[in-house]
Parts: structure tokens; C-alpha cells; sequence
């Protein structure tokens, strides 16, 4: 593996952080745009291979994968997980509570597990599974009702992603935005 | 009647404003209680009536003055404001190379102007010529034009060279990785439309364009003591080569 400088490490963080927002903790742009702030550094890295091989279909993102060596996807997943800036916020207040409900309890009826149950109690996460708290709540909206469009997309190289579809897809959209709503407040 | 058309005749002033020197002196000599010879006038020589008009003046003057900003601005003084800034920024907000480039204003973000205007005056921002403009501007007058500008929609001015819009496209969509330049389209969306205090850039001036982003931290959060939002684009600013800066200028200034 080669050694890379602490400048090159600095300046790749800088140019991140103008999409993802100082400290990696999100940013509303004309996409919203993710919270990599405290993100698990085996999902990360997962994700900016994912990107690579276009196993998860995303033309910006691509590009800033495809110039990342290893080891520079490692020294950036490691730097972002020690970032620990305020949850980006925004959530209807007022789904909150439902949110929670499903997060913890799941909802039995449409097989939908609870997501606490992988992504941890606090929403953490742990290992190739992704923290959600505080991340942004029209990103987790986006993401879980655009699932199968978006994740798994090369059907040469079956990923994880496969676990989340039939999650994604039993969930409605009052729910998945109660649940986005939940979590963009989460420490 | 006489009246309104006296009160469109003073310069700059707030027409929703009434005081009794501006009323047409014909009603001060009804006070004595003679009648008004005047073709067309009528009613006023009743004392009592006469004074229950003053207190309805006075009223609406005292509700005026405290609700303050609050108030709705005349439409005939966004009129009047709007054609000053067409002066410098063309008749449709189009932009106008003069001997600075005046950037389009047509189709910008609402958010935007307004922070700009915010940053004009708070020295966020210096220019000498815009922070006069944006001095006087109160928070409902900043809104109510940049809503007009948002709504126009002429041609993008042009004017770039040809050749460098490919390339241009190419820096827009993908930004230089290597170079860690960020997609453009990333924040700014596909179009180049924007989106809430991001800047449309969809038809901005070529010449315009070059200049704040080769001047990006000269120009923009200057107050220490205030830092602004400006500071994301600090890092792109810096990162781009002035070859690219002058493609991706070349390729927005084409863009409808």
C-alpha cells in the first residue's frame, strides 16, 4: 500500500468538506448531501467502492471515487469518524415521536424489523452498517424510498445493499419520513 | 384628483404616507367653515366631519409609523426601485458589461440576493457602489425585488469564447477530482438553477464570473468578526486553475 502525505489526507478532507459540509456534518444543497460526521469507516469504505464499480449508480460520486486509492479511502473513513459536529436537524418536530416508535419497534405487520436491532440502539450504527444519527432527513428519505434504484445495481456483483430492499420497500412514505424525522436529531 | 397626483410628484417618498402640508390647501380653507367653491368637491364644510377626517389620517399615520417594516411596500416604489436597478443590471436583470461586469440578477435565488444585499451593507462583502444600493434597502424592499428579479427570464447575455464550453461542461458536472476542485453541479444542481442561498449560475457573465472566482477571497467574508457562508466556496476558488475558471465561465455563461 502506499504511504500517503498528511497534506494530500488534508487537502482531499478539505474538498469533501465542501460538499459535505464543515466536519462532514451534511449540507442542503440543490441535492442533500450527507452527513459523514462520526459514519462508520468500514461503511464508507464500502460505499466509495460502491461508487467506483457503480454498484451504487451516483455520476458525482464516481468521480470523486475513482482517483481514491485505498489507503486514501481509509485515512479519509477514519477522519470523518472521529468528527463529532451537532445533528443536522430539520425533521417535522412533529413525527418525532412516531419516528421513534418505528425505529425501535419496527413495524411487525408490513415485516419491517426495527432498525435498532442492526444500526444500534442510538442509531451508531457498527461495522459495514451506517450510523443514521443525525444525518439529514430529506437524505434518508431520498435514499430509502429510491432504494432498488439506486444500491445493488450491478447484478454481476450481488452487495450487502440487498438487506435494506425489502426494509425500504415495506415501509411507506408517511413512515420513512417520521423515522428521517427521528433521526435527524439524534446525537 | 388633484391630490393623489401631488403626492406622485414628490421624489422618493413613501406614498402611503399622509401629513398636512402635502394635502391640497383647498381643504384647509374649508377649517373656517366657508364652503369649497371648487367644481367636483363636495360634503367637507360640516366642522365635525372635518375632524373625524383628521383623526382618520392621524390614526392610519400612527399605525403606519409602528408597524414599521412591517408594512407592505407601496408597489409604485418597487416600481420606482426596480427601474434604478435596471439602470446597472440591464431591463430584464440580463446583466450589462460596462466598464465592471454588473452580474444577471434574472432568475437568481431569492435567498441569495437578499444575503448579498445583507453583505453589501454589513461589510461582509465591499463594494463601494452596492453598499450605497443595499444601504437605504429595507428587509420587505430586498424581498419584494428580489422576487421581481427571480421572475424574469431573458436569454443568457453570451459573449464567451465558443471553444471552451466543452470543457467547461466537463469541470460543471464532474469537477476535477484530482485536483480536488467539487462538481459544481453538486451544490448548484444539473442546470446551474441553485437552490436557496446557492447562487444561480445559468447565465451569468462570462467577464463576471471570472472575477469572483479569481478574487473569491478578497472579495467575500471580509468581516472577520461576521463569518459568512461564503467561506465553502473558498476552497474551489483557490483550487481552480485560471484556464478552468475561464472554461466553466465560458459554459455558464451560455446556459438558458
Amino acid at each position: 500500500m502506499d504511504a500517503i502525505s498528511k497534506q494530500a489526507v488534508e487537502a482531499k478532507m478539505k474538498y469533501c468538506e465542501v460538499c459535505h459540509g464543515a466536519s462532514g456534518q451534511g449540507f442542503q444543497g440543490y441535492y442533500p448531501i450527507p452527513r459523514l460526521a462520526g459514519q462508520q469507516p468500514d461503511y464508507i469504505k464500502n460505499q466509495l467502492e460502491a461508487f467506483d464499480e457503480r454498484r451504487r449508480v451516483n455520476p458525482i460520486m464516481f468521480n470523486v471515487a475513482h482517483v481514491l486509492s485505498p489507503a486514501m479511502q481509509t485515512a479519509l473513513a477514519t477522519n470523518f469518524h472521529e468528527f463529532n459536529p451537532k445533528p443536522f436537524g430539520g425533521g417535522q418536530k412533529d413525527l418525532v415521536a412516531a419516528g421513534q416508535k418505528i425505529f425501535e419497534e419496527g413495524i411487525a405487520k408490513s415485516d419491517v424489523p426495527p432498525c435498532a436491532s442492526c444500526h444500534g440502539p442510538q442509531a451508531k450504527g457498527d461495522g459495514q452498517f451506517p450510523r443514521l444519527a443525525g444525518q439529514l432527513p430529506d437524505y434518508v428519505f431520498k435514499k430509502l424510498t429510491n432504494w432498488s434504484k439506486e444500491r445493488g445495481q450491478d447484478p454481476a456483483k450481488p452487495d450487502t445493499s440487498a438487506i435494506m430492499e425489502p426494509i425500504a420497500h415495506g415501509l411507506t412514505e408517511p413512515q420513512i419520513k417520521a423515522v428521517a424525522a427521528y433521526l435527524s436529531y439524534l446525537e | 384628483m388633484k391630490l393623489n397626483s401631488y403626492r406622485r410628484c414628490r421624489p422618493g417618498g413613501d406614498h402611503s404616507k399622509v401629513n398636512e402640508e402635502s394635502i391640497d390647501p383647498s381643504f384647509r380653507r374649508a377649517r373656517t367653515g366657508t364652503l369649497i367653491k371648487r367644481p367636483g368637491r363636495r360634503v367637507l364644510h360640516v366642522a365635525g366631519l372635518r375632524l373625524a377626517l383628521q383623526l382618520a389620517v392621524l390614526t392610519i399615520l400612527f399605525f403606519a409609523a409602528g408597524r414599521a417594516d412591517a408594512a407592505v411596500v407601496a408597489k409604485s416604489a418597487v416600481e420606482a426601485k426596480l427601474a434604478y436597478c435596471q439602470d446597472c443590471h440591464g431591463l430584464t436583470g440580463q446583466g450589462y458589461r460596462g466598464f465592471f461586469p454588473i452580474p444577471r440578477l434574472a432568475g437568481q435565488q431569492v435567498e441569495y440576493l437578499e444575503n448579498q444585499l445583507r453583505a453589501f451593507v454589513e461589510g461582509r462583502r465591499p463594494n463601494p457602489i452596492m453598499s450605497n444600493v443595499a444601504h437605504v434597502l429595507s428587509p420587505s424592499m430586498i424581498t419584494a425585488l428580489a422576487e421581481k428579479f427571480r421572475d424574469f427570464n431573458p436569454g443568457p447575455l453570451g459573449g464567451a469564447p465558443k471553444d471552451l464550453i466543452a470543457k467547461g461542461q466537463k469541470i460543471f458536472q464532474e469537477g476535477v477530482p484530482d485536483a480536488n476542485v467539487a462538481a459544481c453541479a453538486a451544490c448548484h444542481g444539473p442546470k446551474a438553477l441553485g437552490y436557496e442561498q446557492i447562487p444561480r449560475l445559468a447565465g451569468q457573465l462570462y467577464p463576471y464570473l471570472i472575477k469572483e472566482l479569481t478574487n473569491w477571497s478578497k472579495e467575500r467574508g471580509q468581516n472577520p468578526a461576521k463569518p459568512d457562508t461564503s467561506f465553502i466556496m473558498a476552497p474551489v476558488a483557490h483550487s481552480l486553475t485560471r484556464p478552468q475558471v475561464e472554461a466553466v465561465a465560458a459554459y455558464l455563461s451560455d446556459l438558458k
